[in-house]
């Protein structure tokens, strides 16, 4: 009975099926931010530099308890033989993850991600310093866990700071994060058979003699970071 | 749409791009607005290299640019620019464990839009180069076409004053070909869109306007029109008179003849 249809008002012809078709999708669609997210989000005053540090490599889960068990391995190797083997670990552990954090070998959409409004240059600031961070409190915990002297607890700290700077201004420039983690592996073994050499092995993490040399080494190493990833002033002649 | 009385045009004045001893662009100068623009040439012409100086990826060794009326040397104004750009790259990386609408609203969020207008915006894109039945598929999952499908939904996420498209038609079947012509000329309507490919049917179909690149330089700039008319008697090899056209201009080029319109 079509007829009985005619002057019912507004049919379904009325309505614009595709608008309520993308309002749906949208919703569908829609990815809910976790809380880690939620909270950069608010922190950063970016969701978009939010999205950009929650998938880090680096700090992603396998990577993260990767890191667990290896400090883990050193707290409880440390506790058999008294060698302060965390603090040896936890800052190669964190200079691979910085030269693992941000740049053309590791994010498949490195070039497109250089002509965003969110600078390339911010992303990959607040990448190495999340995943610093995160390796500071890993390694703390072990380290407090393995019951080391607080000198050796709190010394490594300094010479991560210069190892992770290594890396990420060595994975920066080569655009590699290979030679990024190679440099800073390689440095850090250097330094720490230098200690054993001259008879101690905590020489080089404990000795506030070198606290000075690892501030320079991290300051002139953030400073190559900074200029490699400047804002090209080339449309000058 | 953004609306905006800000100049949808893009200007460049003797711009250079060196590789070490490579010259990729030598001295290209061109200005336009609003519209379809098709930048052709053969593989190693400079198109890539001069589609990423507009894409404010790389820096000109030497020249003038300017984009939205803006230069993309100070931070700020490249920030603006960046906001209304969409671009998409010859090689396209992707995250293979997000889904195509994960990676769209990444680039949207990447481009500072704001969070409440996204979701829309995002379905819309995807939408419009047909993968709504794959928007929640993961991208690992996907064929080349339909991947480079998704770079274009991420290209046109923010509704850009400033389109750069590298070879976009790369991997798509002639039907989605057909499709992706016509939504070109749609965002022509209200933006610069600069489509740089070596098919010229594609350059025929969609744009108004178009130039031929060879060894870094622009031989030709004009109408696809009056691309083909050179062409006429020549002899040029080519199935229809566009390629008869490029061909034409290309060997005159290549002879020491620089052919401009």
């Amino acid at each position: 009975m079509i007829s009985d249809f005619e002057d019912d008002g507004p049919g379904p012809a009325d309505v614009d099926l595709d608008r309520a078709w993308l309002g749906v999708a949208a919703e569908v669609w829609r990815r809910q931010p976790g809380p880690t997210e939620r909270l950069a989000g608010r922190l950063l005053r970016s969701p978009g530099l939010a999205r950009a540090l929650v998938t880090t490599p680096s700090l992603l889960l396998g990577w993260v308890i990767a890191s667990v068990v290896v400090l883990a391995v050193g707290a409880a190797a440390t506790l058999g033989t008294g060698t302060p083997y965390v603090a040896c670990v936890a800052p190669a552990v964190a200079g691979i993850g910085i030269a693992f954090a941000y740049g053309p070998g590791i994010d498949p959409a490195w070039e497109l991600s250089q002509s965003m409004a969110v600078s390339d240059r911010m992303v990959l600031l607040v990448r190495a310093l999340a995943v610093f961070a995160l390796n500071a409190v890993l390694g703390l915990a072990a380290s407090a866990a393995s019951g080391a002297a607080a000198e050796v607890t709190l010394g490594w700290l300094v010479p991560m700071t210069a190892v992770s700077a290594l890396a990420l201004a060595t994975a920066t420039v080569s655009r590699s994060p290979f030679t990024g983690v190679a440099a800073a592996l390689a440095a850090w073994a250097i330094t720490l058979l230098s200690g054993q050499v001259a008879g101690r092995l905590t020489l080089t993490i404990t000795s506030t003699g070198l606290i000075a040399p690892y501030l320079a080494v991290a300051a002139a190493c953030i400073a190559v970071v900074l200029y490699t990833t400047r804002i090209p002033g080339g449309t000058r002649p | 749409m953004t609306m905006t009385t800000e100049p949808l045009s893009i200007e460049l004045s003797g711009v250079t791009r060196r590789f070490g001893r490579t010259q990729a662009v030598a001295g290209v100068s061109l200005d336009t607005g609003p519209g379809v623009f098709g930048l052709l040439g053969p593989n190693g012409a400079g198109k890539t290299s001069l589609l990423r100086m507009m894409a404010t990826v790389l820096p000109p060794s030497s020249g003038q640019l300017r984009l939205l009326g803006r230069d993309p040397g100070a931070a700020g104004p490249r920030r603006d620019i960046r906001r209304r750009l969409g671009y998409l790259p010859q090689n396209l990386g992707y995250y293979p464990g997000f889904t195509v609408a994960e990676f769209v609203e990444y680039f949207a969020l990447l481009k500072d839009m704001p969070p409440a207008r996204v979701p829309r915006a995002v379905a819309t894109a995807i939408d419009h180069v047909g993968l709504g039945d794959q928007a929640r598929a993961k991208l690992r999952t996907l064929s080349g076409g339909m991947l480079r499908r998704a770079g274009i939904a991420q290209a046109v996420v923010n509704d850009p004053d400033l389109l750069l498209l590298d070879e976009p038609t790369a991997g798509l079947d002639p039907e989605q070909r057909v499709a992706f012509r016509a939504l070109l000329r749609d965002l022509g309507q209200h933006a610069a869109v600069v489509v740089s490919t070596h098919l010229v049917e594609d350059v025929g179909a969609a744009c108004a306007q178009v130039a031929l690149m060879e060894a870094g330089k622009i031989v030709f700039h004009g109408t696809p029109a009056a691309l083909a008319g050179r062409g006429e008697g020549t002899g040029a090899a080519g199935d229809a008179p566009l390629e008869r056209g490029y061909s034409a201009v290309l060997a005159a080029a290549r002879s020491g003849l620089a052919v401009r319109s």
